[in-house]
């Protein structure tokens, strides 16, 4: 029981750093209807350019938020290049586009960085881990977990209560309807890639303050894709449950199942609960489920 | 298979006709043409490094003649190709190392064109089984399934489970001698070009007469759109799981003949990135047309080649050494552009080009 409650609360903490990234992803599916396949990469990049500054001296916070700014930069910059010019292309174009930015950056980061794993050197949480009640939790995890509710609760209320956010839930809701309105998609199209860039980067600096920062740091980014479906496409309570459910399967599978299926259970079963799910409720808990016609 | 004018004055009269491979004298010229240069010309004059980029060309094409059927004629969009590829290549491999042959079938060269037909039979079942979910799901749902595919397959049962058969640890080495087919040991660059050759053209012909057919018709119709498709009497899945199957079969005959030109496999030959690779070669050859499977495959191995031997040119100075050394990573980061930069700038692919060009000629000088 100790042992199930552990890996549940470990997974719960990873599971709100998913969440985080599975945000970013909503967002962008949400505004612009791109389906981002390049999320991995991107939490990449803003945790290496985290990485950068944090072991050049400076404070972890001002490193992040050097982060941030140039995930926010590099947000508008990608998708002014490539993504602005694909608006009205086929599904598999805007993806495949995707698909070549996520190689783009990670050659990108593999030339730069390299392929060693690097850690953040002085750690940045003590490694005293805390005990609640019965349960022993890492202090990384712990408080990755609560920077990662705490930024949740920023971009929620970004949502809800700017000027910026209202323009966003508009056009996610009836381009046409906010574009007559003087809302400007294109505006709205680069603050979600932005806000995505950035919550992407904060997430990978705190996977990478978890693990240590490789290049695997991007196979997790691809996590967010089972969470997303389980939550629903354009659903962002649905891709916050989500990112924490898979956490917490991968956990408990990673945990329980290891023993009967030796090998990397823990990085498939998310996959395999993704394709079983799919099956049954393609359209997720909270998605759209939108009826086709000819 | 009409798809380019023909030249001034010349008029189909039948169907059959309209229906035929080679439409006009030029163009059977034109065909025999390329069969001389690519049975003769190349085998006499091609070094052993262009060889082996031609090999390199011919897995590209055999392994994207599958996705190309799947995303360019049936509409499903697949991410995990390089999974029915590699459970070919190691169906082959294994029965060739691991199943009792009699001695007779070793000596006359049966056993690994045997192991090839049941390597594709297995990887086209195994494809079925991950298209399943496509009676469910469609677009992105289905891009996500495929995916899985890649993941449950490669880096879960392979890695984790056939690699262990036989107890060779992570890559099963195929001894030389053991490939052989008739009375030939494929062990040369020359041999296994022409192993691709045969291999390539029956599949571009096979895949071709299918589209010709009432499975290929019932492809593009679902393509275009599956509800309408539906409605005219087409059995959605049953055709969809048809493409799969097909798909799984070619992509496990690449994976068949590519382990005749590796020494060991092991899964890292076939990661997520080759399966997207794939997708890249046939968006930027074209899709929806055979020729932009050819076209791209050969630009993708030649543009990469030509990048490598650029880097090499540099190999003086620190950061060129740094480049070869780290050419994977330059590798992905430039696959990654060139599909971006096709995608915006010429989204039909290269076989758009090309049918333009044919057009112009065909009609010079005086287009109607």
């Amino acid at each position: 029981m100790e042992m199930f409650l552990m890996t549940f609360t470990s997974g719960v903490m990873v599971g709100g750093i998913y969440a985080l990234v599975a945000l970013g992803w909503v967002l962008i599916y949400k505004c612009s209807g791109v389906l981002n396949l390049a999320m991995g990469e991107m939490t990449l990049i803003g945790a290496y350019v985290s990485l950068s500054f944090y072991s050049m001296g400076i404070p972890f916070l001002l490193a992040l938020l050097f982060s941030l700014i140039i995930g926010l930069v590099l947000g508008i910059l990608t998708e002014r290049i490539f993504l602005d010019k694909l608006i009205g292309e086929p599904v598999l174009t805007v993806i495949m586009v995707t698909v070549g930015l996520s190689f783009f950056f990670k050659g990108t980061v593999e030339l730069i960085w390299g392929t060693d794993t690097r850690v953040f050197t002085p750690p940045v949480f003590s490694i005293e881990p805390i005990h609640i009640g019965p349960v022993i939790v890492g202090q990384a995890y712990l408080w990755s977990f609560v920077a990662a509710i705490i930024l949740l609760i920023v971009f929620v209320c970004f949502f809800k209560y700017t000027r910026w956010g209202l323009a966003m839930q508009a056009t996610a809701d009836d381009e046409m309807a906010a574009l007559s309105l003087g809302v400007s998609a294109r505006f709205v199209y680069a603050a979600a890639w932005a806000i995505a860039f950035m919550a992407a980067g904060v997430g990978g600096t705190l996977l990478g303050n978890i693990n240590g920062l490789n290049i695997s740091v991007g196979y997790l980014g691809l996590l967010v894709l089972p969470a997303v479906v389980l939550g629903g496409l354009n659903s962002v309570p649905g891709a916050i449950v989500g990112g924490i459910v898979i956490g917490v399967l991968q956990n408990v599978c990673g945990a329980y199942l290891d023993k009967y299926f030796p090998g990397g259970v823990k990085e498939v079963a998310p996959f395999v609960f993704m394709v079983i799910f799919l099956l049954f409720k393609p359209h997720g808990l909270w998605g759209w489920e939108r009826i086709e016609r000819v | 298979m009409s798809t380019t004018w023909l030249p001034c004055g010349v008029y189909h009269q039948d169907y059959h006709q309209d229906h035929g491979w080679w439409q006009t004298k030029f163009i059977k010229g034109k065909m025999i043409l390329l069969f001389i240069i690519l049975f003769v010309v190349i085998p006499l004059f091609a070094d052993s490094y262009s060889l082996s980029v031609c090999n390199q060309v011919g897995y590209t094409v055999l392994g994207a003649l599958g996705v190309q059927l799947l995303i360019g004629f049936c509409g499903q969009i697949t991410l995990g190709h390089a999974a029915f590829i590699a459970v070919g290549a190691y169906t082959s491999t294994l029965l060739i190392l691991e199943f009792p042959w009699p001695k007779f079938m070793m000596d006359f060269g049966v056993a690994y064109p045997l192991s090839i037909l049941i390597a594709a039979f297995a990887a086209g079942i195994w494809s079925v089984l991950f298209g399943l979910p496509s009676a469910r799901v469609k677009g992105f749902y289905l891009i996500l399934t495929t995916m899985a595919a890649q993941f449950i397959t490669v880096d879960f049962i392979i890695t984790g489970y056939v690699s262990q058969i036989g107890g060779r640890g992570q890559a099963f080495s195929l001894p030389p001698g053991t490939i052989k087919v008739g009375p030939w040991v494929i062990d040369s660059d020359l041999k296994v070009y022409f192993m691709m050759l045969v291999l390539v053209i029956s599949c571009v012909v096979v895949m071709v007469n299918l589209l010709r057919s009432k499975v290929g018709r019932a492809w593009v119709a679902i393509r275009d759109n599956d509800i309408s498709a539906e409605v005219m009497g087409i059995n959605v899945v049953k055709y969809k799981l048809y493409a799969f199957y097909v798909a799984g079969f070619i992509g496990g005959i690449a994976g068949a003949f590519w382990i005749s030109n590796l020494a060991a496999i092991s899964p890292e030959h076939f990661p997520w990135f080759w399966s997207l690779w794939l997708v890249g070669v046939i968006l930027i050859g074209g899709v929806g047309s055979i020729h932009g499977t050819i076209f791209g495959s050969i630009f993708m191995v030649v543009v990469m080649e030509l990048l490598q031997l650029g880097v090499m040119q540099f190999m003086d100075t620190s950061w060129g050494e740094r480049l070869f050394m780290d050419f994977l990573f330059l590798k992905e980061a430039a696959f990654g552009l060139a599909i971006c930069v096709f995608m915006i700038f010429e989204p039909n692919g290269l076989a758009y080009r090309w049918w333009q060009m044919k057009n112009y000629f065909n009609l010079w000088p005086f287009s109607y």
